[in-house]
């Protein structure tokens, strides 16, 4: 009994630990967000919400702000088709050359994000299109892709193969069977994988760095930059709106994918 | 007037996955408004013979006709056929009426006549009022009449059954069995009906195919494939059949007389046999009698003795397993129907087992 219960104590000790040396950063950040001083500190000195006002009218995170939305959206609306596609194709049918695809897509991963991000900046300034802002988002779908791909597929290894023929047999042609079975049948995936790809382009540095220049910072790139001058607590109030963002995605995710109960029937 | 040609139609339908043949050379042809069964055990190739029916795999060589036509070059889509698949694949994103609905707004139905089809077929499978729940809120025999009626709702030509009913419990089984008989008498859809379970075959059909291996072993209605079975993989898989191996001694007219480990047996012989031929008898369990040691039985043919080794009490029957030491080490089952009124024999009991010629069915050796 004592044995039990001691051995609980003991996990759960190990769970809270583990749950407070993660959200540290967080609690941190979040409350040094609030400070009424000029350095962010922590314990915080008062509370104010001065630094959110002021956020409000640094012109440069707020364009920031909107660039990366756009670059954002930009990756998720391509990833949804290309992704949910191409992990149907791979899990579907029988393609030639199949495994070497599969190890081509997840490609991007594998290779550093340095790499990435220096031959995606050398080929976009030959083609002409570096400084652009959209090409960022294609890139941050790129590297991303896999993410996408490993969701959808989860989803079609989930769904029974004999529902397509089912379609076809109820009288439906390929293509409208697609749509009306095999497609809804996967949108747990492709909902988890857009939102995904849409925080994941949301918070990318690296590949940004190297693809943006003044005209087109995204967020975090222009955090990077003003952290190299002079650290104030504003950044403390741009890294809570982001951390409230994530959070929304969450929460999102778990009520649009809550329709996952639904999609289950066995 | 001209006789209309058979719904469907195999002609040498043979059907390879590489090397392995799933189907081998099948042939048969089932008419308007009859419902035939396959029946064989698991790997037979009952599954492919319809998917390619259907349409889902098309045959390496042979030819599939449906009202005289050949359907080689038509899709799945284009075929009146109605299915209801091995594990029922209903749209588990879509309610059970949606599920009805599916087939008829693909088939474009008139819009109008849609909710009243799936209002009738829904009541034809006693779901009426279930039509908006989903498909994980249904039990099993529901889904499985959700199938059913999503496979008839569009009055298809033929209707396509792979073993809806093996993953439901022996008795919701059984009441499937006899709900479905009523669906099919009410509507008169031409069915196909693939199992494994020879009770469920024996209920539900005008017509049995026994396959094994991908080869069509026998085709006959029930009663005369449970009373002449073309072969000893026929017999041996319709009811319970206890096996007996032989040498040929003397044949005389159908009867055959052949010798069993220290024994000699008369049997029914389908074919000519030769003396010193190697044959094989089946007898049905059902067809022995089981008496306690002192009785002589009279007018039976072949009488033996032997010790009782096994009694398994199934409520309406007892199974009786008896070795019997003039037959070596092959045992004989043997029922008995009405256990509460005879004399109960208990394990290690001495009995005397008897049967008639006729009985003994006697085929060559595999
Ligand atoms: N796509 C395929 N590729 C290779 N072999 C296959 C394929 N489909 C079926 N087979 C083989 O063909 C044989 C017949 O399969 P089938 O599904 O028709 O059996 P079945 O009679 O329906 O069996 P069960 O009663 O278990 O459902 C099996 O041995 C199976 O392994
Ligand atoms: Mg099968």
């Amino acid at each position: 009994m004592t044995g039990t219960r001691s051995k609980s104590f003991v996990l759960w000790a190990i769970v809270w630990f583990d749950l407070i040396l993660l959200s540290l950063p967080t609690i941190i950040i979040i409350g040094a967000s609030f400070t009424t001083g000029d350095i962010v500190q922590f314990p915080p000195e008062g509370f104010s919400l001065k630094w959110y006002g002021k956020l409000w009218l640094l012109d440069d995170f707020k364009a920031a702000f909107f660039r990366t939305l756009y670059v954002s959206l930009i990756c998720t609306a391509v990833s949804i088709p290309a992704g949910t596609l191409a992990a149907i194709g791979l899990a579907r049918y029988r393609i030639h050359f199949q495994t070497s695809l599969q190890v081509y897509l997840l490609l991007p991963f594998t290779i550093p994000l340095v790499v990435s991000g220096l031959g995606m900046m050398i080929f976009f300034g030959d083609i002409r299109i570096l400084g652009q802002l959209w090409p960022v988002g294609i890139s941050l779908c790129i590297i991303n892709l896999p993410f996408m791909i490993w969701a959808v597929s989860a989803s079609v290894n989930g769904l029974d193969y004999q529902l397509e023929n089912a379609a076809a047999n109820c009288g439906a042609p390929p293509l409208q069977g697609f749509l009306t079975v095999t497609l809804p049948g996967v949108m747990p995936g492709v909902i988890t994988g857009a939102l995904l790809m849409f925080i994941l382009a949301f918070n990318e540095f690296l590949v940004s760095l190297f693809l943006t220049d003044a005209r087109t910072v995204t967020l975090p790139v222009s955090i990077y930059n003003s952290i190299r001058s002079v650290i104030t607590p504003d950044l403390a109030a741009v890294s809570v709106v982001y951390i409230v963002i994530a959070f929304i995605a969450v929460l999102l995710l778990d009520k649009l994918v809550g329709l996952e109960l639904f999609l289950k029937s066995k | 007037m001209e006789n209309s040609p058979p719904l469907v139609e195999l002609i040498d339908v043979s059907k390879r996955f590489g090397r392995f043949i799933a189907v081998d050379n099948a042939n048969f042809s089932l008419a308007k408004g009859s419902v035939l069964t396959i029946l064989g055990p698991s790997g037979c190739g009952k599954t492919t013979l319809l998917r390619m029916i259907a349409g889902f795999e098309s045959p390496t060589s042979g030819e599939i006709r449906i009202n005289g036509e050949p359907v080689q070059a038509v899709p799945p889509y284009r075929r009146s056929i109605g299915m209801v698949f091995q594990n029922l694949a209903l749209f588990p994103h879509m309610t059970a009426g949606e599920n009805v609905t599916y087939p008829l707004k693909m088939r474009r139905f008139p819009p109008q006549d849609i909710p009243e089809l799936v209002e009738r077929y829904l009541g034809i499978v006693r779901l009426t009022g279930m039509k908006d729940r989903r498909i994980h809120e249904l039990s099993g025999g529901q889904q499985q009449r959700v199938a059913i009626a999503r496979a008839l709702s569009f009055n298809p030509d033929l209707l396509l059954l792979d073993e809806p009913l093996s993953a439901l419990d022996k008795k919701l089984r059984e009441e499937m069995q006899l709900e479905f008989r009523r669906i099919q008498q009410k509507i008169g859809v031409t069915t196909i009906n693939v199992t494994h379970d020879q009770r469920e075959a024996l209920v539900m059909s005008d017509e049995i195919i026994v396959m094994a291996d991908g080869a069509i072993q026998q085709s006959a209605d029930p009663v005369s494939l449970y009373r002449h079975p073309s072969n000893m993989f026929v017999a041996s898989f319709i009811g319970l059949t206890s096996l007996v191996k032989g040498t040929v001694v003397q044949t005389e007219g159908t009867t055959v007389e052949f010798n069993v480990d220290s024994t000699i047996l008369c049997g029914n012989a389908g074919s000519r046999f030769e003396v010193g031929q190697s044959v094989e008898g089946a007898i049905r369990a059902e067809q022995v009698r089981i008496h306690p040691e002192q009785t002589r039985p009279e007018e039976m043919d072949n009488v033996l003795e032997g010790v009782v080794s096994e009694q398994i009490f199934e409520g309406d029957r007892m199974v009786y397993q008896v070795q019997c030491p003039s037959l070596g080490s092959t045992p004989i089952f043997v029922f008995d129907h009405d256990p509460t009124h005879h004399v109960l024999h208990r394990k290690g009991d001495s009995v005397v087992l008897s049967w008639n010629v006729r009985d003994l069915l006697v085929y060559p050796c595999r």
